[in-house]
């Protein structure tokens, strides 16, 4: 006897489904591995242009380094947020996860905490190759771990608010940067300005409060604007 | 020989083999299992209709479906059929009528309606980079269940991927593909099945068992939506059968 | 009070609004006119000139009132958004999606007439002070709201999509304003400031809040225009806009 139905009222287990979505979208991540090395490459190439165009003195790179580590890090994370929910839109996957009792903001936060994992987390311990190109002083090297630590998830969070917007558009890639864009501003200015301080010796705390409330404010309002813009492209 | 040409004949047996093989728990028997309805649901509509870009797909359509009834669509393509099921499952909005679930409007109920449904559409929803086994496991993992490994075994034994489950699942035929998304129905165990095209792709064996399914589904209380174009024998066999027309206009 | 919630309850009914709406167009027009008219003649004519600026000054009869503007029809917009998310109204997406591109000429308006304002105050046509890069960043957000509605073929589905973009992007706004001022206070030196420390005085002042009513009877005019004709257009299948068009068939 093959049994369909169910044979005893099962208890929702939230926590497992969470789990798997993150687990299943790192075993991909790590299978596939382009999303998690093609930003690096990405960034170690971009980060060559600078002394090839603006000369390889050590002050002009330093001078300008935390900028071009935050600029970089933001591009480099731009090139994988198509994928966040397009991927699972496409191939039907995304069905299992939308028809679940399950409330999709939390899904949405799953799959920016894997999306974080795989690109992230990879862009902040790569950094301080970055860093070390661009001659930017071995003190600011903590400031900007912590500050990258802490800008990174608001970057796959808004990353991934953008990717539910657009998730139906065949060509939505520049779309996506339209929009994800202007909304992490702050996260650059913060960022940025926190390894500049650091660099002149001075204190980067106010800095890093400013990350870390974004951080907060991201974590509140995007996986429920994310979940709406998954309803109204599935309508 | 690839699985899909495989002879009639082991099929059945294996069907059969399967049917004493597969318990999902061991210590009870097809005898000893009462015969009732798991849910004593009932699901109707009246006056459904969808639309896309603004235009009104078709002739709105009421029905009305118990625990063990089924209710297969018909009609051309792009009638609508598709975004019909859709809606019944609630993923996308129905543009007018209602959809009460025991008496009580659907959209406020959702997340048990979504508890007890399993929805397989023609997006086969497997992952190209995850094997056979993974792949059913999240599956089964992302509608709130921890399987074993051996339910897993027997699932993948149920629709003929015996063998396969360290395979790619982008390596698979698309009979095979489709044979994996069908695999979660044991493993999920929904009283509810919406099934988008189930048949296209699966050969005669697959179809064989996947008529057997749908009926011993219904027998335990089950609840089936279907679309099934070319399959004669499901348009038979269905409680309902509704046909989609279009619009006048 | 209960007359304006009629009011209210009338406007969202789209044949409804179509008809109320095109009595208000004349009126929005000529007051829009007569006002953009008069405070531009006060602010280039008759107001004194600056002692610092002299006449480079006068840009601002159209700066101020296009910034001012470039604001205002964004808070608009996520309000529209809001309620075309919340409650669905047709009216409110139409009215959202026609205040995009209005909004977004204003903002380029208010850019430009800054550069062309800055080239005699600064001595360059772009300073990075915080006010500007804010306006940028808006241009940047209304950008965002019109390419989300051409991006989708179903027009219904890009104008709830773009309603979405408006109020997230309405609920950003303070946080990139602020950061974005915070940012230019601690990497450059306070540049001459376009509007002096002094008190302003009336005359100079009234030209402003002249084109500034002006501009919104334009805005009015301008975005009930747009959204009627987007209205015709996405009921175009339903009996009041036939019934519309055999009636201009017959006029003409």
């Amino acid at each position: 006897m093959i049994h369909l139905m169910p044979q005893k009222p099962e208890k929702l287990k939230t926590t497992v489904m969470l789990a798997a979505l993150i687990q299943r979208d790192v075993l991909i991540g790590l299978r596939q591995k382009s999303q998690i090395y093609q930003p690096l490459v990405f960034q170690l190439l971009v980060v060559t242009m600078f002394p090839l165009g603006l000369g390889a003195g050590a002050k002009t790179l330093a001078a300008i380094a935390p900028a071009v580590i935050w600029v970089l890090a933001l591009l480099a994370s731009l090139l994988t947020l198509d994928h966040i929910f397009k991927v699972d839109h496409e191939d039907g996957s995304l069905e299992t996860y939308v028809l679940s009792p399950v409330p999709l903001p939390a899904s949405v936060l799953a799959k920016a905490g894997a999306h974080w994992l795989l690109t992230g987390l990879p862009l902040t311990l790569f950094s301080p190759i970055i860093a070390a190109l661009m001659h930017l002083p071995e003190s600011a090297f903590g400031t900007m771990l912590i500050s990258l630590l802490l800008g990174t998830p608001t970057m796959s969070l808004i990353g991934s608010m953008g990717s539910a917007l657009t998730i139906s558009l065949k060509h939505g890639g520049l779309l996506l940067t339209v929009l994800v864009m202007p909304l992490l501003a702050p996260v650059l200015i913060f960022g940025a300005s926190a390894i500049l301080e650091s660099t002149l010796g001075n204190p980067a705390s106010g800095q890093l409060l400013a990350l870390t409330a974004l951080l907060v404010f991201s974590l509140t309002l995007v996986p429920f604007a994310a979940a709406t813009a998954i309803r109204i492209n599935l309508e | 020989m690839s699985s899909t040409t495989r002879p009639h004949h082991t099929e059945l047996a294996r069907l059969a083999k399967m049917k004493s093989v597969m318990p999902f728990e061991p210590s009870r028997t097809a005898s000893q299992m009462p015969v009732k309805k798991a849910h004593e649901w009932r699901l109707q509509g009246s006056l459904l209709s969808c639309e896309r870009e603004g235009a009104a797909l078709f002739k709105p359509v009421s029905f009305h479906i118990s625990a063990g009834e089924s209710l297969l669509l018909s009609g051309p393509n792009g009638i609508g059929k598709t975004t019909l099921l859709e809606a019944i499952a609630g993923l996308r909005r129905y543009t007018s009528g209602t959809l009460r679930l025991n008496n009580k409007n659907i959209q406020d109920q959702l997340p048990a309606w979504w508890k007890s449904l399993c929805y397989i559409g023609h997006k086969d929803g497997n992952k190209k980079a995850l094997s056979c086994l993974e792949n059913l496991k999240f599956t089964a993992r992302l509608h709130g269940h921890t399987p074993t490994t051996e339910s897993l075994l027997n699932a993948l034994d149920a629709v003929g991927l015996a063998g396969y489950e360290h395979h790619l699942a982008g390596n698979l035929s698309a009979g095979q593909k489709k044979r994996l998304s069908l695999a979660r129905l044991p493993l999920v165990q929904a009283p509810v099945w919406i099934l988008d095209e189930p048949f296209v792709n699966l050969d005669v064996a697959g179809n064989q068992w996947l008529l057997e399914w749908l009926d011993a589904h219904l027998q335990q209380g089950g609840m089936l939506f279907i679309t099934a174009h070319d399959n004669q024998e499901m348009h038979r066999r269905a409680t309902y059968r509704q046909e989609l027309y279009p619009t006048d206009t | 009070m209960n007359r304006l919630v009629k009011l209210y309850h009338q406007l969202g009914s789209p044949p409804t609004f179509y008809r109320i709406t095109g009595k208000w167009l004349p009126w929005l027009l000529g007051g829009a006119l007569v006002l953009m008219f008069w405070g531009l003649y006060d602010g280039l004519f008759v107001a004194p000139i600056d002692y610092q600026q002299r006449e480079s000054f006068k840009i601002s009869y159209i700066h101020v009132p296009a910034a001012w503007m470039s604001m205002f029809i964004y808070l608009a917009m996520g309000i529209a958004g809001f309620m075309a998310l919340v409650w669905r109204m047709k009216v409110a997406e139409a009215i959202l999606i026609a205040s995009a591109p209005v909004g977004a000429i204003f903002t380029l308006l208010a850019l430009l007439t800054g550069s062309l304002w800055g080239k005699p105050m600064w001595g360059t046509w772009w300073d990075w002070d915080a006010r500007m890069t804010s306006e940028l960043i808006l241009l940047f957000l209304y950008i965002g709201v019109m390419a989300t509605y051409n991006a989708y073929d179903d027009p219904r589905k890009g104008a709830r999509v773009a309603a979405l973009v408006a109020v997230i992007g309405l609920v950003n706004l303070p946080i990139i304003h602020f950061s974005v001022q915070w940012w230019s206070t601690i990497h450059q030196a306070s540049t001459v400031s376009l509007f002096g420390k002094q008190h302003i005085p009336w005359s100079m002042l009234r030209g402003w809040l002249i084109m500034a009513v002006g501009t919104k009877l334009y805005y009015g005019y301008s975005v009930l225009k747009r959204a009627r004709l987007l209205l015709l257009e996405t009921e175009k299948n339903t009996a009041w806009v036939q019934k519309i068009i055999e009636q201009e068939c017959r006029h003409a």
